[in-house]
């Protein structure tokens, strides 16, 4: 397959690839780094900034998405759909960790009926 | 070209982690038994399984299959399985008697009817095995893919182990703590895989080697590479307690139960470290990874410059943070958290001298750290005052007049983690100067005794406290923890802190297997049949960039 694939790029006779097989101009590919970038970004600083719990997790998972989109990005302009693969895992994964964090917050919200993430003082010197 | 013929020596390689799956599907069945004494025989399935994982992972490990699975450390897995089973026997020990201890108590004197959704010894039980069958499957990482599953399967159990480790609101604290940090962690280490991935075109690890080495033949590697590089490794300081992802340790390790903080100084670090190795192998160390641009070979000189920056400040900074934060902590369990941080630090010399000296050296120390750190945290659960962990000095203060095993297996283990010579400590820390000071660290190496010789201060008053000092009231109230297991294992990790060393030419040498290989089949750019590695099961290459 690959072999008559090369032969014919070779005598120039490849076929024009449909729309979406084709490498995606590299602007829409920074447009989308940038995306991801500031995803990441407003993931941390929201991660630093809030206090409630559930703004917190899902900050996190802005970062995961992040990280996500970017795979994306990377994959198209490599033309190689590994990348996307990766996105799979990294959804599956992120949605294993929202319930174990939904499972955190309501044992917290039992504790102490809040969700503020100051409510937690007892560790520390 | 990896396709469906290496399959079968891959799965081979996989028996130990199949092994522990089974053990924990298992584990976590006998755990809801109606009977009271099959629930008690969990820990013995665990152990059973551990065992038999790590006599699979000596058997089934051959020259052959490592070579056919296409990793950067053929044999890592040699050493890290065999010592990650090993130690987690260990690790087992010290929470019997303490998991559902409330629940058990009142099933056994008939004021509670046995309901499967209270006790949890059996899911205990099952995420550590999970956890460490993750830390294992590290060790085969061919792909970012399969190394970043597997640092998840290491921390997810985790985060609930020490949620249930122990009923108080400290562990919830501790719990939501670490998992907070922990999914940080992630999504830091996640971006720098993107970045990586970007900078390479590839997943899989060999084919980042290679293209990493093509571009170092020529301007060097690029900065999508280089910060990659630097997200992931700050992601991993996480799961290695390194600065600056290290604050989290002192508040988990307290909060969370005494046996699981055991558990977290050791399999998370391992996982951490593994995972490290791997990334950084990509990138190469001085004197490796011969590569060729144009026809002309040229050496690798070293790990780019940035990395190896990141990495020398953040090992000088976790030792010595590590150190000063322990001088001045009055709970146990927070100066062993600090302690754990230092050591993180003195390891990562072994990451910064790369392979195949550092490297060896580095999981040399792993094992000797596991025994030692296990030895102390162990001797802790042994006792109990009304009910409640011992934590404090005065709760140890002349402990030998009331439990002298005890007080003996913390002073050696405290020796130990100093290195004062015939311990383990100091065979572990040996292993790892020579290493740094061969290949010209001297600085590194004379920070890092110098911060042994603070961390003596510490380590010393663990020792002395409980083996010199008069008894105080608090301390005359503590009393053996109701199951004698965490002190066997005390016992056990204490004098093997004392006779390891006499094996440890023998285990110095099966440590070095760990690194053999690398190197290996490094990257020949320019090689007709093109980068070796790329091209996967799944990659559809349709154009080259």
């Amino acid at each position: 397959m690959t072999q008559a694939l090369l032969a014919m790029a070779q005598d120039g006779t490849l076929p024009e690839l449909p729309e979406t097989l084709r490498a995606a101009p590299s602007g829409e590919i920074a447009a989308a780094l940038l995306i991801s970038a500031l995803l990441m970004a407003i993931g941390v600083v929201g991660f630093l900034s809030r206090r409630n719990m559930i703004i917190m997790f899902l900050c996190t998972e802005l970062m995961f998405q992040g990280a996500a989109l970017a795979m994306v990005a990377f994959s198209r302009h490599h033309m190689d759909v590994s990348g996307q693969v990766f996105v799979i895992f990294i959804l599956t994964v992120a949605a294993a960790e929202a319930a174990l964090a939904l499972g955190l917050v309501v044992l917290l919200h039992r504790r102490r009926e809040t969700l503020s993430a100051e409510a937690w003082g007892e560790l520390g010197e | 070209m990896m396709g469906m013929e290496s399959m079968g020596p891959r799965l081979g390689l996989l028996a130990p982690e199949m092994v522990l799956f089974a053990g924990a599907v298992l584990v976590s069945v006998i755990g809801l038994s109606r009977s009271a004494g099959m629930r008690r025989s969990v820990p013995l399935w665990c152990i059973v399984a551990l065992v038999a994982a790590a006599f699979v992972s000596v058997e089934t490990w051959t020259q052959e299959r490592a070579s056919a699975a296409q990793l950067l450390f053929p044999s890592m897995g040699s050493f890290v399985k065999p010592m990650l089973a090993l130690v987690g026997v260990l690790l087992v020990l010290p929470g019997i008697g303490a998991i559902d201890r409330g629940v058990e108590g009142a099933i056994a004197s008939g004021r509670q009817a046995f309901d499967a959704l209270r006790v949890m010894r059996g899911e205990h039980y099952a995420f550590a095995l999970f956890s460490i069958a993750g830390a294992m499957l590290l060790c085969g990482a061919s792909d970012l893919i399969w190394l970043f599953l597997a640092l998840e399967l290491v921390s997810l159990p985790t985060y609930i182990m020490v949620a249930l480790g122990r009923g108080s609101r400290k562990a919830q604290e501790a719990a939501v703590k670490y998992f907070f940090l922990g999914a940080l962690s992630t999504a830091l280490f996640l971006y720098g895989f993107a970045l990586i991935y970007g900078s390479t075109g590839t997943l899989q690890i060999a084919g980042i080697r290679d293209a990493f080495a093509a571009q170092a033949a020529g301007p060097g590697i690029d900065m999508t590479g280089l910060a990659g590089l630097c997200l992931a490794i700050l992601g991993l300081c996480f799961k290695i307690t390194a600065v600056p992802m290290h604050f989290y340790a002192p508040d988990v390790y307290e909060g969370a139960a005494v046996h699981v903080s055991a558990f977290l100084a050791f399999v998370p670090k391992v996982a951490g470290f593994v995972a490290l190795a791997v990334l950084l192998g990509t990138a190469g160390w001085t004197g490796h990874a011969l590569i060729a641009a144009d026809g002309v070979r040229v050496a690798y000189t070293g790990l780019p410059e940035p990395v190896a920056a990141v990495l020398w400040m953040s090992a000088v900074l976790t030792m010595t943070l590590g150190n000063v934060g322990a001088l001045m902590q009055r709970s146990i369990k927070r100066t062993l958290a600090y302690s754990s941080v230092s050591h993180s630090g003195y390891m990562m010399i072994g990451l910064i001298v790369g392979a195949p000296a550092g490297i060896n050296a580095l999981f040399f120390y792993l094992l000797c750290y596991g025994i030692m750190t296990t030895a102390s945290f162990a001797a802790l659960a042994a006792l109990e005052r009304s009910g409640e962990e011992v934590d404090s000095f005065d709760d140890i203060a002349g402990l030998r007049v009331r439990h002298p095993a005890v007080a003996w297996m913390l002073a050696i283990s405290a020796v130990s983690l100093v290195g004062i010579p015939p311990m383990v400590g100091f065979f572990g820390k040996l292993a790892l100067f020579m290493a740094a000071f061969e290949s010209g660290q001297v600085a590194l190496v004379a920070i890092a005794v110098v911060n042994s010789a603070v961390s003596a201060w510490y380590y010393l008053r663990l020792a002395i406290v409980p083996l010199v000092a008069p008894p105080s009231a608090r301390s005359a109230t503590v009393v053996s923890a109701p199951s004698r297991w965490p002190a066997i294992c005390a016992v056990v990790c204490g004098v093997g802190s004392v006779i390891v060393p006499l094996a440890a030419s023998r285990l110095l040498q099966a440590s070095e297997r760990a690194s053999e290989g690398y190197g290996a089949g490094s990257a020949v750019a320019g090689d007709e049949s093109g980068p070796k590695g790329s091209g996967g099961l799944y990659t559809s290459r349709l154009t080259r960039p």
